[in-house]
C-alpha cells in the first residue's frame, strides 16, 4: 500500500505532468480561463487518460512486448487513446444525452492532447503491472487537473486585476505559469527525503 | 453563468433547436484546418444539437447567447466521469490489496465502472429532471457580432 501511495504521489505532484514534463500545455493554457471549464476538462482528460492506459497496458504486454513491436508503439497507442476517446463519447451520450450536450466539447481537444500520449510512453518506461500502471496514470491525470483547476483560479483572478494592457491575457497568464512551475519544484525535493 | 453562443438550425413545433458554434482549445493557428481541436467536426456539432424551450420567438439562422448556472458543468463532470472512475479505481485498489493478480484487478476494475456508469445514468436522469443541464437562453446576438439584450 505503501508503494501504492508513494507511486500516486509521485505521479501527480513532484513529476507533474504539465509543469514537470511540460505536457498538455494547449489546453493549460486554452481551457483555464473559468474554474468550471477546467475541471470539466480535467475529469474528461482524466477518464481518458486512465482507461486509455488500461488498453496501452495489455496491448504492450501481450502484443509488441512478446513480438518485438516496439516500433509500432507510438501509432498503436495513438489509436488505442481515439479508441478511447470514442468509447467515452459513446458511453456518456448512452448514459446521459443532456451529459453529452454538456460535456461533449472537451472530448474532441483530448484526442490532441498530448499529455494523454506522454503518460502512455511514460508507463512502458516504468514496467509497471496492471494495476500500478493503472494508479499511475489516474495519479498523473490528477496532477494534470489539480494544475488546471489552480491555474484556472488564479487567471479568474488575474481578470479581476489591474494588469498593463501590454501584459493583459497570454503574457500574464505565461508569467503565473511559469511562477506555478516555480512553486511544484517545491515538491521536487520530497523525493530527496 | 457559463455563456456560448449558439445558432437556431431548426423550428419543430415552434420549439427552436440550437447548434453550439465550435470553440477552440487555443486561439487559432494557420494549420487550423487541418488540426483536431476545433471541436470534432460537422457531424460531433450535430450530435451536441439541443431544444432551447424558454427563448422568445427564434428564426432558423438566428444566433444566441445561452447559458447554463454556475457549478452545472461541475455536477456533470462529477457524475460522468468523477463517480465511474472513483468506483473503478477503488475497486483496482481493493483488488490490489486483497491479492487479486492483474486479471483479477482489471475484472474488479471492470465491474466497477459499470456499476459507476449505471449509477451516473440514475444521478444524471436527477440532473436533467431538475433542468440542471438545460440552457438557458441569455440574449441574441446582434447582425455585427455583438451581444444585444432580447
Amino acid at each position: 500500500m505503501k508503494d501504492v501511495i508513494l507511486l500516486m504521489v509521485s505521479a501527480t505532484l513532484v513529476n507533474n505532468v504539465v509543469l514537470a514534463r511540460f505536457l498538455g500545455l494547449c489546453s493549460f493554457m486554452g481551457v483555464t480561463t473559468k474554474v468550471d471549464t477546467a475541471v470539466g476538462m480535467g475529469m474528461a482528460t482524466t477518464f481518458v487518460i486512465t482507461v486509455s492506459a488500461m488498453g496501452d497496458w495489455a496491448l504492450e504486454t501481450f502484443l509488441l512486448a512478446p513480438f518485438d513491436l516496439a516500433y509500432l508503439r507510438t501509432v498503436t497507442f495513438i489509436l488505442v487513446i481515439a479508441a478511447a476517446v470514442q468509447f467515452t463519447e459513446m458511453v456518456i451520450r448512452k448514459v446521459s444525452p443532456a451529459l453529452f450536450r454538456t460535456l461533449g466539447i472537451y472530448l474532441p481537444l483530448i484526442t490532441t492532447n498530448c499529455a494523454v500520449l506522454g503518460v502512455a510512453l511514460l508507463l512502458v518506461e516504468g514496467r509497471y503491472g496492471f494495476i500500478d500502471s493503472t494508479l499511475f496514470a489516474f495519479a498523473s491525470s490528477l496532477g494534470y487537473s489539480l494544475v488546471m483547476v489552480v491555474f484556472a483560479g488564479l487567471r479568474e483572478r488575474l481578470a479581476l486585476a489591474e494588469v498593463p494592457m501590454l501584459m493583459a491575457g497570454p503574457p500574464i497568464g505565461f508569467i503565473t505559469a511559469s511562477l506555478l512551475a516555480l512553486a511544484f519544484m517545491g515538491f521536487s525535493g520530497m523525493s530527496a527525503n | 453563468m457559463l455563456e456560448s453562443v449558439a445558432k437556431v438550425v431548426a423550428l419543430e413545433d415552434g420549439t427552436p433547436w440550437l447548434e453550439p458554434e465550435p470553440k477552440a482549445s487555443c486561439s487559432g493557428c494557420l494549420s487550423l484546418a487541418a488540426c483536431g481541436a476545433k471541436g470534432g467536426g460537422l457531424r460531433a456539432l450535430a450530435a451536441r444539437r439541443f431544444p432551447l424551450t424558454d427563448a422568445p420567438a427564434l428564426r432558423i439562422g438566428d444566433r444566441v447567447v445561452v447559458g447554463l448556472p454556475e457549478g452545472s458543468v461541475l455536477r456533470a463532470a462529477a457524475t460522468a466521469y468523477g463517480l465511474p472512475m472513483a468506483l473503478m479505481i477503488g475497486a483496482g485498489i481493493v483488488a490490489e490489496t486483497n491479492g487479486a493478480g492483474d486479471g483479477g484487478g482489471a475484472l474488479a476494475m471492470a465491474g466497477g465502472l459499470a456499476l459507476g456508469l449505471l449509477l451516473a445514468r440514475l444521478i444524471a436522469g436527477r440532473l436533467s429532471g431538475r433542468g440542471d443541464l438545460t440552457p438557458r437562453f441569455l440574449r441574441r446576438v446582434a447582425a455585427d457580432g455583438a451581444c444585444a439584450k432580447h
